[in-house]
């Protein structure tokens, strides 16, 4: 029997068309898995701030700046205000610094890239996990080593409830904590 | 509505027989087919089905909306990093006592309405979000009204007048504060002797006083004037005359037995009425078996009537008949009331007008019996010889025992005698006025029609208005003047004797907007370039620390007593109110007998949402329903099933009504429990010119107001009604989900959604709602719930229907206003109703009012239907609703047997008045920890989650459980009776478990095993004089 053009493409054509879709639709989603959940996300920030060193070097305890981190939904960036309490007098000649004094000076708003996000209709709250003995580096990372701050979990509601329903393994060091709650109305309302 | 409304044509009914069910609607009552079939289903005809699409234009909306999505999708990813998640901006310097995410509370004082309520607001991130009670106010005792509540919409209100406006060739145009302060002082300078007219509000506060009385003495040609459409001077001028002095007292109604109204709708309208819901709810108490009796004698349905124990109906103008009825028969038993009026018998009356002559010597037997623990009081509309009367009675029983004179209303500056004020308008037609500045009043308006005013206006040389939002004596003014609103304003009240109270700004103003003080003070100072921000801030403190500091002997110095008082929000002070001399028999002797006409009554009221008008822009307290009638966005004349009857009319027809010259055309509502051949109307609607939400509500009432009325202002004896052509359409919000056909017929009564029992019932066996025991069984196994599990209980004993919950539901939930034409719909967003539910006859009905929020069923029948899970049960009882997940298949709103779940037709935001919520400053009211739903999801009550989840922070927190006492809901905040109780169904040692396990506790539709969990604990009523305690 003659192969006819039909059978060609049935044979040939369509299973590689087909597999090459596929391939390239897995590869993509694979590959860009993290850039979507935002890991990884390291933008420049108006003023080139290290968290390695205050936080890592000099050992400026987290909340220093971050007020709201125990006693509030947010942590809090802080305002300018917090920076001059030193840097009235420290470094007063490194550039960042004056542009720092700069927007200090003239009440200009500092606007820093947002990093870390989760939806409007998620509530997160910051202080029940840092209450609950959770540690900033859980989700945040070693924040004490970077750099440059940088996103490095994922912040979807999967990786919520993964750490939420198995909340014994990941922290093992806390002994009083067995599950987070995974009920809608815990983030949602 | 149907044209065969059985019987309800020509003659009168009687229900259909032998059924002593519940009913909400005449329609009702007598299945009227057209209503029935109208009802039956959960939406109406064509709102959710039957869309014809073919008149729409040929690019659908669908296909508009995919070009569109796709070319913003491809312009979107093409040009911008996806990744960015936009900015975070700190604070350059934090103000300290902000935390981000937290709220702040600051006490004042409300100065919507001349009452003057401790209030406590809640801002977040420096905007004030919610108002509450202060709890340590002595007299609102963290309580305030459904107008308090609401009033945080009007500092955002996008009608506020953001600056300055003159009027140049009939036209305003914006104008800058220097010119116009100069232009005025100069007009003032330069008012050549002739009068300067201030016409203001009843004025409360004692530093605002001063500041008139500076520019009076500055401007030496200045007379001030304050009215008050609403007031209780005939009250006042009653007792002046009986005891001699100024002001009426406090009542402590928690210490009466017998109270009876006469009229008098003492927990629905009065000036004290939180204070006065609050004590009478003392004495309604099912935790303690203390029950006092209330007889109401009224000529309408109102929140007091509906909290009746017998309520008998009389035209208002029959109120001096009765109350000489009632002391002569109290005199036959040998009461000694110094009044000698023949003729008038309670046999008689019971006779005229059917009232039942039991009740009647029930009534005499019990004020007699309870001498110096009963109460009579009578309406502040009825006639001064009715108070006398009342006064005389109350005063030979005994009852001056419960009169609170410790703390005695005090007026700062008297209201004007409605003498002073017709003299003002005759002067300014006159062209005696050179000036008249109107702070936030509105005259044109308020004013009875007869005296012209808007005419009177033009003869005066300047007319200045200082307002919010601009009403129609601005319209009317040369210059119009923006000022602060109360959360924007300092400020101080005395109201009562014993204590002030203070009011601080909140926030910054929005707009170019001044506070009226301060306003005034430039204008003393004669020069505008003396004006700061903190003029009038610093008066008030130095006027403390001259004249009311030293006073009160504090302790503390003087800056360290005026933060103190700022943060209490009131101040203690030791004086005293006047003395009260011996009643004047003088007096009673000058009774005379009324004279009544067969015509017509009519009675002028306050509307119990936008009161005097002065919130009609507020669409939270328009679409607020009517505590009794439950329409919205209306008023109507109210008339009695028989006179409907007797005159041909229907509810929507339209009449029109006669005093004297002036005339009304209104549609008319048939109001079970009316009295015949009387009308009630209620005022605040019909505003010319009221904001974008107010114009045009409604019909104006004042327009029958008599500058010489004979009775009094509010109440006319002769009035003509005609009925003419047309119909209106009056909308209410209860008949959405009538149920009387077939199967569901009389359900409320055999499926015991109300329950009520008589106090003897209750003495005599606790447990008599449970006599006939089920056990429930059920297929599925039950969760056992560990820990916190919330429930709530209402008390129906306590609660009057006001809806003061529903407004602070409104505020916290971010609830929009849906519009007329929506409620209509049945599209109403409200989380929180309260139904209302008749019994007996329509001429005397007896009332239940039914708190109705989402029940939170353990086995709630809305999860089981949800096709894609959006609303599911957490393990703390509630039934949670997510509004990601929905898509807006309704099924679980067909499937909830409570009607508690509210759709998003629209997204009512951007739907109502154009938008009108979506303007800007809107977004500022919004709670911030409550998601603004939009179109095409369900919502509904979440016992507000939001509280609960902050509680729940707080606890983790303190390294501390949760407790059920840590959550209030808005709702029970709101209560002034405190008839709504929340907490943990699990813990035995707090209070709520008494409530949730009250022997008179029960659950509605227990029988379909859902499990609710708002426990409501039933009605008694207390109508057998032999267990009166």
């Amino acid at each position: 029997m003659k192969k006819s053009y039909l059978d060609y493409i049935l044979r040939n054509r369509l299973p590689v068309t087909i597999f090459v879709v596929l391939a390239s639709f897995a590869l993509t989603y694979f590959a860009s898995r993290a850039e979507r959940d935002g890991v990884g996300y390291t933008p420049d920030q108006p003023i080139n701030y290290s968290h390695k060193l205050h936080a890592g070097k000099m050992k400026i305890d987290c909340q220093y700046c971050h007020v709201g981190v125990e006693k509030s939904r947010h942590a809090m960036v802080p305002p300018t205000a917090t920076c001059m309490n030193c840097h009235t007098v420290a470094r007063k000649d490194k550039p960042e610094i004056i542009k720092l004094t700069e927007y200090y000076n003239e009440g200009k708003a500092l606007e820093w890239k947002r990093i870390h996000k989760v939806p409007d209709y998620a509530y997160f709250s910051h202080s029940v996990h840092v209450n609950k003995g959770i540690d900033c580096v859980a989700c945040h990372g070693e924040i004490t080593q970077a750099e440059k701050v940088g996103q490095v979990q994922s912040f979807t509601m999967n990786s919520c409830l993964n750490c939420h329903r198995s909340a014994h393994d990941r922290l093992p060091d806390l002994k009083n904590i067995n599950k987070g709650p995974d009920y809608c109305w815990a983030c949602h309302r | 509505m149907a044209e065969d409304l059985n019987g309800l044509n020509n003659t009168y009914p009687n229900p259909p027989a032998g059924e002593a069910g519940y009913w909400q609607s005449f329609e009702e009552l007598y299945n009227d087919p057209q209503f029935l079939q109208s009802h039956q289903d959960e939406f109406k005809e064509g709102v959710s089905e039957n869309f014809d699409s073919s008149g729409m234009s040929s690019i659908s909306r669908r296909k508009f909306l995919a070009l569109l999505g796709a070319s913003a999708a491809l312009a979107g990813t093409a040009c911008s990093d996806y990744r960015d998640k936009g900015e975070i901006i700190p604070y350059n310097k934090k103000p300290e006592e902000i935390t981000l995410g937290k709220a702040n509370y600051y006490a004042s004082t409300c100065t919507a309405c001349p009452n003057a309520c401790g209030i406590l607001i809640k801002t977040r991130e420096g905007r004030p979000i919610k108002i509450d009670g202060n709890p340590d106010h002595p007299v609102s005792k963290g309580k305030i009204c459904a107008q308090g509540q609401a009033s945080i919409m009007s500092l955002y209100d996008p009608d506020r007048l953001k600056n300055p406006k003159k009027k140049l060739d009939r036209r305003f145009v914006d104008y800058n504060w220097k010119s116009a302060n100069d232009e005025i002082v100069f007009d003032l300078m330069n008012s050549g002797g002739k009068e300067i007219a201030i016409i203001a509000h009843k004025i409360v506060s004692p530093t605002a006083k001063k500041v008139l009385d500076d520019f009076a003495s500055k401007y030496p040609s200045t007379k001030i004037y304050s009215y008050e459409q609403f007031d209780n001077p005939i009250r006042n001028s009653a007792w002046k005359k009986c005891y001699g002095s100024e002001e009426f007292p406090a009542i402590k109604w928690n210490e009466a037995e017998i109270i009876l109204s006469l009229d008098g709708d003492f927990l629905g309208e009065s000036n004290n009425k939180i204070e006065n819901a609050r004590l009478f709810s003392e004495g309604r108490d099912v935790m303690n078996k203390k029950f006092n009796r209330l007889y109401v004698v009224e000529g309408n349905l109102t929140i007091t009537g509906m909290a009746a124990d017998y309520r008998m109906r009389l035209r208002p103008d029959e109120h001096l008949n009765f109350i000489l009825s009632l002391i002569n028969e109290l005199n036959k038993k040998g009461s000694g009331i110094p009044i000698n009026m023949g003729g008038y018998t309670l046999e008689n009356i019971s006779k005229q007008f059917s009232l039942n002559i039991e009740t009647l010597n029930a009534l005499v037997s019990d004020l007699l019996k309870n001498k110096g623990k009963s109460i009579v009081y009578a309406g502040d509309h009825l006639p001064e010889d009715v108070h006398i009367a009342v006064n005389l009675l109350n005063d030979i029983l005994g009852n001056k025992a419960l009169y609170n004179f410790e703390s005695a209303p005090v007026s700062v500056l008297p209201l004007s005698a409605s003498t002073e004020l017709n003299n003002l308008v005759s002067r300014m037609h006159a062209g005696e006025v050179a000036v008249a500045i109107h702070l936030n009043s509105n005259p044109v308006y308020h004013l009875p029609i007869d005296l012209a005013y808007e005419k009177a206006l033009s003869k005066v040389d300047t007319v200045i208005s200082l307002v919010e939002v601009e009403n129609e004596t601005s319209d009317l003014s040369n210059f119009v003047l923006p000022i602060n609103n109360q959360l924007e304003s300092w400020g101080d009240a005395k109201t009562r004797t014993g204590f002030y109270s203070l009011q601080q700004p909140v926030i910054a103003p929005l707009y170019d907007t001044r506070q009226t003080e301060a306003i005034l003070l430039s204008w003393i100072s004669g020069d505008s370039s003396t004006y700061d921000e903190s003029i009038y801030h610093k008066y008030l403190m130095s006027n403390w620390e001259q004249n009311i500091y030293p006073v009160l002997i504090s302790k503390l110095n003087f800056k360290q007593f005026w933060f103190n008082s700022l943060h209490d929000g009131i101040v203690y002070s030791q004086d005293k109110s006047e003395s009260v001399s011996p009643f004047n028999l003088a007096s009673a002797s000058a009774i005379k007998p009324a004279e009544v006409s067969n015509n017509f009554s009519l009675h002028i009221k306050e509307s119990y949402a936008v009161r005097d008008g002065r919130f009609a822009n507020n669409g939270w307290l328009q679409e607020l329903p009517h505590p009794v009638s439950k329409v919205v966005w209306d008023n109507y004349a109210a008339i009695s099933p028989k006179t409907a009857n007797d005159f041909g009319l229907r509810s929507n027809d339209l009449v029109e009504i006669s005093t004297g010259n002036n005339s009304l055309q209104i549609p008319v509502f048939i109001q079970p429990g009316a009295s015949d051949n009387s009308i009630t109307i209620e005022t605040g609607y019909g505003r010319k010119n009221g904001g974008t939400v107010g114009t045009g509500v409604g019909f104006n009432a004042n327009t029958l107001i008599n500058s010489a009325a004979i009775l009094s202002p509010w109440l006319y004896s002769d009035v003509k009604v005609k009925k003419v052509a047309g119909q209106y359409k009056i909308v209410t919000a209860q008949t959405v989900y009538a149920f009387n056909e077939g199967l569901t017929k009389d359900l409320p009564a055999k499926r015991g959604i109300i329950k009520e029992g008589t106090v003897n019932e209750y003495l005599k066996n606790a447990d008599f709602l449970h006599n006939e025991k089920h056990e429930l069984k059920s297929v599925n196994p039950f969760y056992d719930y560990k820990g916190v599990k919330w429930g709530m209980s209402v008390d129906m004993n306590r609660c009057l229907g006001c809806g003061e919950c529903v407004v602070a539901c409104n505020v916290e939930n971010n609830i929009p206003v849906v519009g007329k034409d929506q409620v209509d719909n049945g599209r109403e967003m409200h989380w929180i109703r309260i139904d209302r539910y008749y019994s007996g006859t329509p001429e005397e009905p007896n009332v239940n009012n039914q708190v109705m929020v989402c029940q939170h069923c353990d086995h709630a029948p809305c999860e089981n239907v949800c096709p894609v899970v959006a609303t599911t049960h957490s393990p703390d009882g509630l039934n949670q609703m997510v509004y990601n997940r929905c898509v807006g298949t309704r099924y679980c709103s067909n499937n909830c047997p409570y009607k508690v779940r509210r759709f998003n037709y629209f997204n009512f935001r951007d739907h109502f008045k154009n938008g009108f919520q979506e303007s800007p400053v809107f977004a500022l009211l919004m709670n911030p920890e409550v998601t603004v739903r939009s179109r095409g999801v369900m919502e509904k009550c979440t016992f507000c989650i939001q509280r609960i989840s902050d509680a729940r922070a707080e606890a983790t927190k303190d390294k501390r459980d949760l407790k059920g006492s840590d959550v209030r809901t808005a709702c029970q905040d709101a209560c002034t009776t405190n008839a709504i109780q929340f907490g943990d169904i699990n813990n035995e040692e707090e209070e709520f478990h008494t409530y949730r396990n009250h022997e008179l506790g029960y659950f509605l539709l227990e029988e379909l095993n859902i499990r609710p969990n708002v426990t409501y604990i039933a009605k008694l009523k207390n109508t057998d004089s032999e267990t009166a305690c």
